[in-house]
């Protein structure tokens, strides 16, 4: 009886997850006539590519997801490496007067106020420094959108390092930098790939930074653009759902190709943070 | 040591400290320690935890920064110097290999570190292995080890690459007790080998008796003694290295001396001085002491009424050699008998000092010098 429960909240979860992502991608495989038609067509279709073909080649969708691909890699890169170094330094050097805590508070407290806010200010400053509508204006962005997130997850990781193992390796004539490396590091990707997948997700996904700092192809990522499709002239569902069907296969794909250290990375990361 | 022929690259060097000092906030870790370590020598810091042993050697290597004092390495300062140009190797209480490497690498990491060829690298790696035992374990992992395995792995590392001299902090307390004598000995033997100075942190008085040519006695930061392990043991020079080297612990007692009657007298005791005794202790006008006689000079009889009387409260056979924990009234002590010693629980014996071994320590701890003792 209990197992039958279980079972049956399992496969409600399972349908609440996975139903819509199912119909997503019956809705780009059907012609239109099909896409709404009463009753619902769940299985049985007559299936296209037309809005394959219509996203990537009529339209700029495949700007789009270059556009994407490059500023969340670019982003999650960056918030990598600065974050990365600032959580070590904030792991292991202790400041006076407790600094090296309030510091890692104060890096949180940026994370605390709703996105809005720094809207109109970051589009004032971008316009200043005439980057608006560029690539490299979102991977700023991101990369100090991710920070935070980057020095709290890798500090709980490199805490929970044994001391010794670098001041071993210092001994044994190594930098700190080389011990860092050498490692450190090595010990610590679990948690760097957990972190790594997260930074790529909010990047990837991030909707009003892009919609207010960029205007054209140019720079547009995936989810403004598959947004902009929403016209006064009509809604162009095929198309939509063909580009955000393949805008779910990077974040897919990486995520399984480090899901090896992304168990233990989780369960790692939630219980020191 | 001495005699033996010196190993054909003369990698040692001398340590010496000079009043150092390390506070943590405003508390002495280590307060105003001073030691000179002699090229090729093995130093034991002996202590319970707590006494700043494991502080003043992560300061020889530039682990921890002194609050004040001078740390000197061949005569030279070195407070500054960071623990990668010391060139001293390090063995942790948890050995601290890196997990994540074979044996292999663990041990050539130092030698990698410094940008030796790969070839030379190997060849150093195998030699080590081979000296230590470990050649079958070079290609595991260190969690695939056992405790001894990863110790042998850990002073591979250590002496891989000649270093100058050896800090090792508690490197035998994570093994059980029968490797961890099979161990002492095994470093002893590699430490006479290499000759190596070598300073050495434990708080097992057997192991500091036993691996030390000088044991520096600590406790709560300040040094107590520094000496051979035969002078701490026979001359201790406060009741701290007293009590805290030997085993059985030493015997005290508190008490005051009676000049008239030339005795040493408390609630439960009056023991007869020797003439020597009695006349130093006319001279220094003291009357408070501690008196402090190990185990082996307390000899204990069931038969012979002579001496005086106690109850038996417990024997302890520990093979060779019997403890015998006799009660006087309040007062508790025990002696050393024979192995075939055997008493019951209350019985009555019957006990005498051999006064003449006493120790004799002020109110405040320290050695009364000029009182005599054997």
């Amino acid at each position: 009886m209990k197992r039958l429960l279980k079972y049956a909240l399992l496969t409600m979860a399972l349908l609440a997850t996975v139903a819509p992502v199912y119909w997503l991608i019956t809705i780009s495989f059907k012609h239109e006539v099909d896409q709404f038609a009463v009753p619902p067509k769940w299985f049985l279709f007559r299936p296209t590519i037309e809005h394959y073909l219509d996203a990537f080649f009529t339209r700029s969708f495949g700007r789009y997801f270059f556009n994407s691909l490059l500023v969340a890699s670019a982003s999650t890169l960056c918030a990598l490496i600065i974050g990365t170094l600032a959580a070590y330094a904030l792991a292991r050097f202790r400041l006076p007067a407790n600094l090296d805590r309030r510091l890692a508070l104060w890096i949180l407290s940026t994370r605390m106020f709703p996105a809005i806010v720094t809207a109109v200010p970051l589009f004032l400053i971008m316009r200043d420094l005439h980057l608006v509508n560029t690539q490299l204006s979102l991977v700023i962005v991101y990369t100090g959108f991710n920070l935070p997130f980057v020095v709290w997850m890798m500090r709980g990781f490199f805490a929970e390092i044994p001391r010794e193992l670098e001041e071993a390796a210092m001994i044994d004539g190594d930098s700190r930098l080389g011990a860092l490396r050498r490692i450190i590091l090595p010990l610590a990707t679990p948690g760097l790939a957990a972190t790594a997948v997260f930074c790529l997700i909010v990047s990837w996904n991030e909707f009003l930074f892009a919609l207010v700092l960029t205007q054209t192809d140019d720079a547009m990522t995936l989810p403004v653009g598959i947004a902009g499709r929403v016209t006064q002239y009509g809604i162009k569902w095929g198309a939509m759902s063909a580009a955000a069907v393949v805008a779910m296969i990077p974040i897919l794909a990486f995520a399984m190709s480090v899901q090896k250290y992304l168990v233990r990375g989780l369960s790692l990361g939630a219980v020191k943070g | 040591m001495t005699g033996s022929v010196p190993p054909t690259r003369c990698l040692r060097m001398s340590i010496e400290l000079r009043r150092l000092t390390k506070a943590f906030g405003s508390r002495p870790v280590v307060d105003d320690l001073s030691l000179a370590i002699d090229d090729g020598e093995v130093v034991v810091l002996l202590g319970p935890s707590g006494c700043g042993k494991t502080t003043t050697l992560r300061m020889v290597a530039g682990l921890e920064q002194a609050t004040s004092g001078e740390i000197l390495i061949d005569g030279e300062r070195v407070n500054d110097v960071p623990p990668q140009r010391r060139d001293i190797a390090m063995v942790f209480q948890s050995y601290a290999l890196y997990p994540h490497m074979t044996v292999a690498a663990n041990i050539g990491y130092p030698l990698r570190v410094r940008k030796l060829d790969p070839g030379q690298v190997d060849d150093q790696v195998s030699r080590t292995a081979a000296m230590l035992e470990i050649t079958s374990l070079l290609g595991r992992r260190p969690r695939e080890l056992s405790g001894g395995e990863r110790q042998r792995v850990a002073l591979a590392r250590a002496i891989v690459r000649h270093p100058r001299a050896f800090l090792m902090d508690e490197p035998l307390s994570n093994l059980d007790a029968k490797l961890r004598l099979q161990m002492r000995a095994e470093l002893k033997h590699l430490q006479q080998q290499l000759g190596t100075t070598t300073v050495y942190v434990t708080h097992d008085q057997a192991e500091a008796m036993t691996l030390g040519h000088r044991v520096a006695v600590m406790n709560q930061g300040r040094l107590q003694q520094f000496d051979t392990p035969l002078t701490i043991y026979n001359e201790p020079a406060t009741r701290f290295v007293a009590g805290f080297v030997g085993s059985p612990a030493m015997n005290f007692f508190a008490g005051e001396i009676d000049v008239v009657n030339q005795r040493f007298v408390n609630r439960d005791l009056a023991l007869v001085l020797t003439d020597e005794q009695a006349r130093q202790f006319q001279q220094l006008g003291t009357k408070q002491v501690n008196l402090g006689i190990r185990a082996e000079h307390i000899s204990v009889s069931l038969e012979e009424k002579d001496g005086q009387p106690a109850l038996i409260y417990v024997t302890e056979l520990m093979g060779p050699e019997t403890f015998v924990i006799l009660q006087i009234d309040q007062t508790r002590l025990v002696a050393r008998a024979g192995a075939e010693f055997r008493a019951e629980p209350d019985s009555h014996a019957w006990i005498r000092f051999e006064m003449n071994k006493a120790h004799w320590f002020d109110q405040a701890g320290q050695r009364l010098e000029s009182v005599p003792s054997a």
